[in-house]
């Protein structure tokens, strides 16, 4: 009696289960759906995302943030930053070509990080770095020039603040 | 208000118009099956594409994708495409094949199943064939699918086309038993074998089966899955184990008929259950009698349609031996008992034939 109240009590348990597991199945077919049409809609990256090297152009002054002081062509492991510079009238220096070579560039960020003077920087908005010609991953200052938003300024610690914390 | 048996005098009286124009009046029962079958083939062939997009777009919203839509509105040109690449593939065959049965199987295949549309009644008298014998009869056809596939899997000559070929035949026929037994407390309490006698009965007792019949039901849809070699029982064709299965030397043309056949199997036995289970053509409340009872029909085999999808995109598929054990030691065991409990209760009530 027992192993057929048993065998009746394991088909009604099997039974219960396939419901249990169309329900979720069926709940999901109701739900909505996580695809993005990739070339319809894309995906916002966080704005930190390290996509494209740029060179930060300053849009008040008319002019490139970089000084031409080599450091990041020195801390590239690969060599691929290529750049000149000349003295300006006001007496500082100011770059005149930049050519990164991004078929080599293993986007490592070492430069970004020497750069002392805020002039190159990692951006989020531009992923879809393929091209057709090798030769075109060779990208000069005027297809790396890049304005910073406002919305992405760098936001300086209060000197109060910071001060504060040092005492502390 | 349009009715199934309204459409079908308007169309058959357009042909005898046509008839006497053409002089053929006399060959008049002769055409009107011809045109009965190439109209139905024409509905089975744009069903089926349907269903083919609908099982995708099932499945793809199951997984939270969004499944085809570039071809047409929604994707529901997606499946023309699909069959316009599938009709001009090269057909490719093994040299050492058994040639007639190797091009017979799918052939086979597909008319064996479509055939069961025959005795299917969209509507009241809207029925190609109202056969006497309507269930004995789909259940014998459909029968047939087991021949093609044992057919294809030999013939073939490769070593897992025979294999998928030989569990399909096992299981096949194993099926088959729970499948006719759970039809048959129906065919006790209406004593009738005939489509549309039953849904008659079920008109006149104002209830469908599928509520005294719950476990009758049940069964015969996994049996039906079972039948129609779709997952969780798609062994014949499991991809990991037998790459295609008894299909997997066939291309082109060849292996469309296969994927057709497998899609008009799913429809028929839908269509026995909508017409067995749930009341054919009728409406689910009398006051919902002014929609045709043909797009009841169709409402209610899409129902059971969906049903066979969401198994698929919901189950694990079962072990070989799983299979077996499922078959003979719950399926047949329990209709079985529920075609004893039946006939107690129809004797008990005095009614029945
Ligand atoms: S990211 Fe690395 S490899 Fe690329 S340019 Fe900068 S330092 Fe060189
Ligand atoms: S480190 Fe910065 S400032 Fe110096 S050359 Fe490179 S980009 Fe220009």
């Amino acid at each position: 009696m027992g192993a057929i109240l048993s065998y009746f009590k394991n088909i009604l348990a099997g039974f219960w289960n396939l419901v249990l597991g169309l329900s979720v199945t069926t709940k999901y077919l109701f739900k909505k759906t996580n695809t993005q049409q990739y070339p319809e809609e894309r995906m916002p990256l966080p704005a930190r995302s390290r996509s494209m090297i740029k060179l930060i152009y300053d849009g008040e002054k008319d002019q490139f943030n970089c000084v031409a002081c080599m450091m990041c062509a020195k801390a590239c492991p690969n060599s691929c930053i290529k750049l000149e510079g000349v003295r300006g009238p006001d007496g500082k220096r100011r770059m005149t070509t930049f050519k990164l070579d991004f078929s080599t560039c293993i986007f490592c960020g070492y430069c970004v990080e020497a750069c002392g003077f805020d002039a190159l920087t990692f951006v989020s908005e531009e992923y879809e770095n393929s091209v057709y010609k090798r030769g075109s991953l060779l990208q000069d200052e005027q297809a790396m020039k890049w304005v910073r938003p406002p919305h992405l300024a760098p936001k300086p610690e209060e000197p109060a603040a910071a001060a504060a914390g040092a005492q502390a | 208000m349009i009715s199934g048996e309204k459409i079908v005098q308007l169309v058959s009286g357009l042909l005898q118009q046509v008839y006497a124009l053409l002089g053929l009046s006399a060959y008049a029962g002769i055409l009107d099956r011809v045109v009965c079958a190439v109209v139905m083939f024409g509905f089975v062939a744009v069903f089926v594409m349907f269903l083919v997009w609908m099982e995708r777009k099932v499945s793809a919203h199951m997984q939270s994708r969004i499944g085809p839509n570039r071809v047409g509105p929604l994707g529901l040109l997606q499946t023309l495409a699909d069959a316009i690449k599938l009709t001009t593939k090269e057909d490719v065959h093994p040299v050492k094949r058994d040639k007639i049965p190797y091009f017979i199987a799918p052939i086979l295949a597909f008319v064996a199943t479509f055939m069961g549309m025959v005795v299917v009644p969209f509507d009241n008298k809207m029925v190609v064939a109202d056969l006497n014998i309507g269930i004995l009869y789909i259940i014998a056809i459909t029968s047939f699918t087991v021949i093609a596939i044992l057919s294809a899997g030999w013939s073939s000559n490769n070593k897992y086309s025979l294999l998928g070929g030989f569990r399909s035949a096992a299981q096949i026929v194993s099926y088959e038993v729970p499948l006719v037994l759970s039809l048959v407390p129906v065919i006790m309490i209406t004593g009738k074998l005939n489509f549309s006698g039953i849904v008659q009965y079920q008109q006149q007792a104002g209830y469908w089966f599928v509520f005294p019949q719950f476990v009758a039901f049940v069964t015969f849809i996994a049996s039906a899955t079972a039948e129609a070699n779709r997952a969780p029982f798609d062994i014949p064709e499991a991809e990991s184990e037998l790459t295609g299965g008894f299909h997997t030397e066939y291309s082109g043309v060849k292996f469309a008929m296969f994927f057709l056949g497998e899609y008009v199997a799913v429809v028929v036995s839908s269509a026995v259950a909508a017409t067995v289970f749930l009341g054919g053509w009728l409406p689910p409340f009398p006051f919902l009698g002014f929609i045709p009872g043909f797009l009841w029909f169709m409402l209610k085999v899409l129902l059971v349609i969906y049903l066979i999808m969401a198994f698929r995109w919901t189950f694990p598929r079962l072990r070989v031996d799983q299979l077996m054990d499922f078959g003979w030691k719950v399926l047949i065991p329990i209709t079985v008992l529920n075609i004893l409990v039946t006939g107690f209760v129809v004797l008990l009530a005095g009614k029945g034939a």
